[in-house]
């Protein structure tokens, strides 16, 4: 392959890595895709410093750490050796352990359907046909999705059919300690028909010492009046990379909920793409974040109206303690005839260290009429005058500056529909808390 | 209960307290009056011990003990409770947790036991019945979004829950209308208890209409001027603070002695 300008060694290895994968799985429109994906990676070469959307989220660790693209050994752990689960789902819970899927997928109920990619082009392949060449490939800002398409393998169909609830479920990705490290790429495509309704939830862990990147890409089409829930609890260790890549289609009238929770990793990046293509649709973005260390974690959410009367909300607060860095680019568009369109964005953080960064950056463009918008963003620190009217009811300074930041995290929580996980989210933030100012670094 | 002696406090390096002289017995209401810029809220916040108000000659005598040494919670824990001139909100933290928080912090320190949230949940009603005062404010979080009376009012609640020995009231009736004010000064009254002093921080005699002091005293360029009954309040509603700077306080202290 010819030595593109943003080519680097690490490049040069996947490449070679994706010319010794076996091109046999699936139809002939994949493999081509899949040449195509390998193409452009080849030639855009990893997000640096001069790619405006990655300007503040360097990939030091990744590249110190080279991971490898190759297949994960097949294991099949012992349960015990499996984090323990966030939540009940009352679908049940598929297991990704280091980018595989393992052990059965569950017994579903009536309407929805689980299917390992590898099974779905025959059950969904119009669908695929159509939805996995959408994904953006070309740049060095869609180098991940890129090399995600060029490695597609791994995947998993959730299908929920028409006016059917399909329940809960929830995929624990879990990645254990290896001696060398590993990029592992997936694709999840969510698919909810007209009427229907789901709620997915996943969790990202890793064993302490694990290293390497996570690769995920999403694809969700939302059909008329679907409602999704979709909810991230991260907490991966400090030397693991994991990146989310997630783009949400919704018809008229549909509904998206997120909810990201940020309690650790190394480099974190998430971005999300809602694009309200029907009339009504409404999506609602939300994450908070506490971080310490030189733990990274990178918000980037951008919605797209392009139909008229949808709503969009964005609401993302973050804690940032250490040497760690915070970033949150939100990104509205209405775009021209999106009139009585609703969009709404907070986002607020809160510096507990001198050494600790944020960037954050709201981006509105309203090219409609009749849009109401609104828009905040804040870094700081604790309101002193709140700590000493805490005091002088009784409460030590430690104490009142550990529950004024914890309540920062909790604005986050207490949005959460189910009250029992709110309290627990929450109880997880409170127990992540870094102890205040003097123990900057320190957990 | 409060003994204030030649007090000198600063803030920002301006001097504001120059020696003020103040003395508070139990269950006595002192009304501290005063114009704009007397250091009327300087008094107070020094007693609760805010940060960046440096005491610089002086001392105050809380029963028995020097408040000056102590933090601004051990303070609260010995039994002395500021309600704020502007009550603080704080999104995120529910009323009533940070309340039985404070509490427990306070129970703890005087080494009695905490109360869970069933006995702290009984408390709190028995406190709203006696306030007439309704439980919408517990499941807020606290202050956020409240108005100006019920910021003062959750003000109030707290000193009931919290039984302090020695409650300083901030210009409490600032931004309240008459039935606010009302609503509000009926609460303090219902605390009045022989055990409790209060130190009532007021710019205007109105709120002395409906919490009726024992003594009042005249606050000005950071000293005691005068002291005297209810009826020093009305006197200085009559004349104005101008007329106390234009040598009124002369005549106010022969007509004290008088």
């Amino acid at each position: 392959m010819m030595n593109a300008v943003g080519a680097t060694p690490l490049i040069e290895q996947w490449s070679e890595a994706f010319r010794a994968v076996p091109q046999s799985a699936g139809p002939d429109w994949l493999q081509e895709l899949r040449s195509e994906a390998a193409r452009q990676f080849g030639v855009s070469g990893l997000p640096n410093r001069k790619t405006e959307t990655w300007k503040y989220t360097p990939l030091r660790l990744l590249e110190q750490q080279a991971p490898s693209i190759e297949a994960a050994a097949s294991a099949s752990p012992a349960n015990d050796d499996l984090p323990q689960t966030v939540v009940s789902a009352s679908s049940g819970m598929v297991d990704i352990l280091n980018g595989r899927l393992i052990g059965d997928l569950p017994e579903t109920p009536p309407g929805l359907t689980l299917t390992p990619m590898a099974d779905g082009f025959e059950a969904f392949g119009a669908t695929l046909q159509r939805l996995l060449p959408a994904a953006e490939l070309a740049g060095p800002a869609n180098a991940f999705t890129a090399l995600n398409t060029a490695f597609l393998d791994q995947g998993l169909i959730v299908h929920v059919a028409e006016n059917t609830d399909g329940g809960s479920l929830l995929l624990r990705w879990s990645r254990l300690a290896e001696t060398s490290a590993r990029l592992d790429n997936f694709r999840l495509v969510v698919l909810l028909e007209a009427g229907a309704k789901f709620e997915l939830i996943e969790q990202f862990e890793s064993a302490p010492d694990s290293r390497g990147v996570l690769n995920v890409v999403t694809q969700v089409e939302l059909a008329a009046g679907a409602q999704l829930g979709h909810v991230r609890v991260q907490r991966e260790s400090e030397e693991a990379t994991l990146l989310t890549k997630t783009t949400v289609g919704q018809a008229a009238d549909s509904r998206y909920r997120y909810f990201g929770f940020d309690l650790g990793g190394g480099l974190v990046r998430h971005e999300l793409g809602a694009l309200l293509a029907g009339e009504g649709a409404d999506t609602d973005i939300n994450g908070a974040f506490v971080l310490d260390r030189k733990r990274h974690v990178d918000n980037h959410i951008s919605v797209d109206h392009a139909a008229t009367g949808c709503s969009s909300s964005q609401f993302f607060r973050g804690v940032l303690g250490g040497a760690s860095r915070g970033v949150f680019n939100g990104r509205a568009l209405i775009r021209p005839g999106a009139d009585g369109s609703s969009v709404r964005q907070s986002n607020a953080n809160l510096l507990l260290s001198p050494l600790a960064e944020m960037d954050t950056k709201p981006e509105l463009e309203i090219y409609a009429d009749e849009v109401e918008a609104s828009h905040g963003a804040t870094v700081g620190q604790l309101d002193e005058t709140a700590v000493f009217y805490m005091r002088t009811r009784g409460l030590s300074e430690d104490e009142s500056r550990r529950i004024l930041t914890a309540a920062f995290c909790h604005a986050v929580t207490e949005r959460l529909e189910d009250r029992d996980f709110a309290e627990r989210i929450a109880g997880m933030f409170d127990a992540a808390m870094p102890g205040g100012l003097d123990s900057a670094g320190e957990r | 209960m409060l003994k204030i002696k030649n007090l000198h406090a600063t803030v920002g390096g301006k001097a504001i307290l120059k020696g003020l002289d103040l003395e508070i017995g139990a269950g006595e209401v002192h009304a501290i009056m005063g114009p704009n810029g007397a250091g009327k809220s300087t008094l107070g916040n020094v007693i609760a011990g805010r940060e960046g108000y440096e005491v610089t000659a002086g001392e105050v005598i809380y029963q028995g003990k020097n408040l000056l040494e102590l933090e601004p919670e051990e303070r609260a824990c010995e039994g002395i409770f500021l309600a704020f001139q502007y009550p603080v909100e704080i999104p995120g933290v529910n009323n009533t947790y940070f309340l039985r928080a404070a509490l427990n912090a306070q129970r703890k320190y005087r080494g009695e036991p905490e109360l869970d949230s069933m006995q702290f949940l009984k408390l709190v009603r028995e406190k709203l019945e006696v306030l007439h005062i309704g439980d919408d404010l517990l499941h807020r979080a606290v202050n956020e979004g409240f108005s100006g009376g019920e910021k003062k009012r959750n003000e109030i609640f707290q000193m009931a829950v919290l039984e302090p020995s020695l409650a300083i009231l901030d210009e409490t009736d600032s931004g309240l209308d008459i039935d606010a004010l009302r609503l509000v000064a009926e609460g303090v009254n219902r605390l009045r208890a022989g055990d409790r002093s209060i130190m009532v921080v007021t710019h205007y005699q109105r709120l002395l209409d409906y919490i009726v002091p024992d003594v009042v005293h005249v606050l000005a360029d950071g000293k005691i001027a005068a002291s005297g009954g209810p009826d020093l309040a009305l006197k200085l509603e009559e004349q104005g603070y101008t007329w106390l700077e234009q040598g009124g306080i002369k005549a106010l202290k022969q007509e004290a002695r008088a």
